[in-house]
């Protein structure tokens, strides 16, 4: 298992969604208590990780796009609540911009999917939705590879 | 603004017929076409080349109207002959107004003077009833100072907001064009309706499929403990592209993930249940 620099591309979204998940689950690996686990404390754990998941392939992309700026907001804001217990209201949507010719549902189901995307107009919408789309595919890509890495 | 579009669309849309409705068309309203066709050549030149020899067209048609009017007993063949030098005459008394007006365009309608200025004879005949009314309603018009070049169809708006509501909805298509090829299977749907659907679907397949993949990720991690910290991250790294060979269409990662996740959490329950025994 020799690295193969020609297949590597040090500033890909990959390579650094990678690198930041991988510090994530060491970081959740030594926080784990060795206890034996109920299924609560599993659900816990398999958000926490799907929580990274998201974390890191945010701050990789960046904060050049809508979407990953909502991500790191979003958990930002979780992170607090669940250290101050306080409840903050979300950003404001937008309800109005709906294009004609799409239905008005099926937006409003894509704003919901894409997050941030309640308060873009349609075509930046569309956009996001494209590259949120990109970066899902190469994080589950990546994702897929390591499980099939660590189970082997 | 309203009688010059009114004539425009008309003539435009009928032009080889104009010359019957302006038969038809009672006198008065005669006027009212001069004026509006020369606001016409002042709305037609503001857009352009392009555009021009229509607008001179139509014109003229306009204008052959005029002539045949006054001269009373000519013929249709006669105004259809005139029809060239008419035009010129039209645009070289457009030309005066827009020098009047805005010296902008000065240029262009310039060379049309020269051509018109043999035929004063025709300009005689029908200039003296078309210029009072043109002079009247142009300076009630408002020059227009900035204007672009548009390519339009026959029949579709030139105002800024149509043009902007176009360049909107050619840019939405265009981007509904890159998702369509971003999820595979979208490029057969028809109907961007179906199309919003199925990216729907896929980003909520692909959301599922990054739930799944922690889920099995715990799994690992809580059967082999912390077998990460064995590897040096950077080494982990290379392996994850290494295999990146494994590329799976949509479709079998859809079907992998709904066929599996309820085996896979049937597994995880039993073996917590065997851990808590």
């Amino acid at each position: 298992m020799t690295p193969q620099p020609s297949l590597m591309k040090p500033n890909s979204i990959k390579t650094r969604f990678a690198y930041g998940f991988l510090r994530a689950l060491n970081s959740l690996n030594k926080n784990k208590t060795s206890s034996p686990s109920s299924p609560k404390v599993i659900f816990r754990r398999c958000r926490m990780i799907k929580l990274a998941a998201d974390a890191s392939m945010a701050s990789a992309v960046g904060s050049r796009r809508a979407w990953s700026r909502a991500v790191l907001c979003k958990i930002r804001c979780q992170r607090a609540l669940a250290m101050r217990g306080r409840i903050r209201s979300g950003g404001f949507t937008r309800r109005s911009g709906a294009g004609k010719g799409f239905g008005v549902g099926r937006t409003d189901g894509l704003r919901k999917l894409v997050p941030g995307g309640g308060a873009m107009d349609l075509c930046s919408l569309l956009d996001e939705t494209a590259h949120y789309i990109k970066c899902l595919t190469t994080q589950v890509q990546v994702m897929r590879n390591i499980v099939d890495i660590c189970s082997t | 603004m309203d009688p010059p579009i009114i004539n425009e669309a008309s003539f435009s849309a009928a032009n080889p017929s104009s010359y019957s409705l302006a038969e038809i068309w009672p006198f008065p309203i005669n006027g009212e076409l001069s004026r509006g066709g020369g606001g016409l050549g002042l709305r037609m030149c503001n857009f352009g080349a392009f555009a021009e020899a229509n607008s001179t067209r139509d014109v003229s048609v306009d204008e052959s109207t005029v002539t045949e009017q006054s001269a009373g007993g000519r013929k249709l063949r006669d105004a259809n002959s005139e029809e060239d030098e008419s035009s010129k005459l039209v645009s070289t008394s457009s030309a005066k107004d827009l020098k009047n007006s805005n010296g902008k365009r000065m240029k262009m309608s310039g060379s049309r003077d020269e051509n018109g200025g043999s035929k004063s004879e025709v300009e005689a005949n029908s200039g003296p009833e078309n210029k009072p009314a043109e002079q009247s309603t142009k300076p009630s018009e408002p020059p227009k100072q900035d204007y672009i070049h548009v390519r339009t169809r026959r029949g579709q708006a030139t105002d800024s907001h149509s043009l902007a509501e176009r360049a909107r909805r050619e840019k939405i298509s265009e981007r509904m064009k890159v998702l369509q090829d971003l999820v595979p299977g979208c490029n057969k749907v028809i109907g961007k309706a179906l199309v919003l659907d199925e990216i729907i679907n896929y980003i909520q397949s692909l959301q599922h499929q990054v739930e799944f993949l922690s889920m099995k990720l715990e799994a690992v991690n809580s059967r082999m403990n912390s077998p990460i910290e064995g590897f040096p991250s950077k080494d982990l790294g290379a392996a994850t592209f290494d295999s990146t060979g494994m590329l799976f269409g949509s479709q079998a990662t859809r079907e992998y993930m709904q066929g599996s996740q309820p085996e896979w959490l049937h597994m995880q329950v039993g073996s917590s249940f065997d851990r808590e025994t």
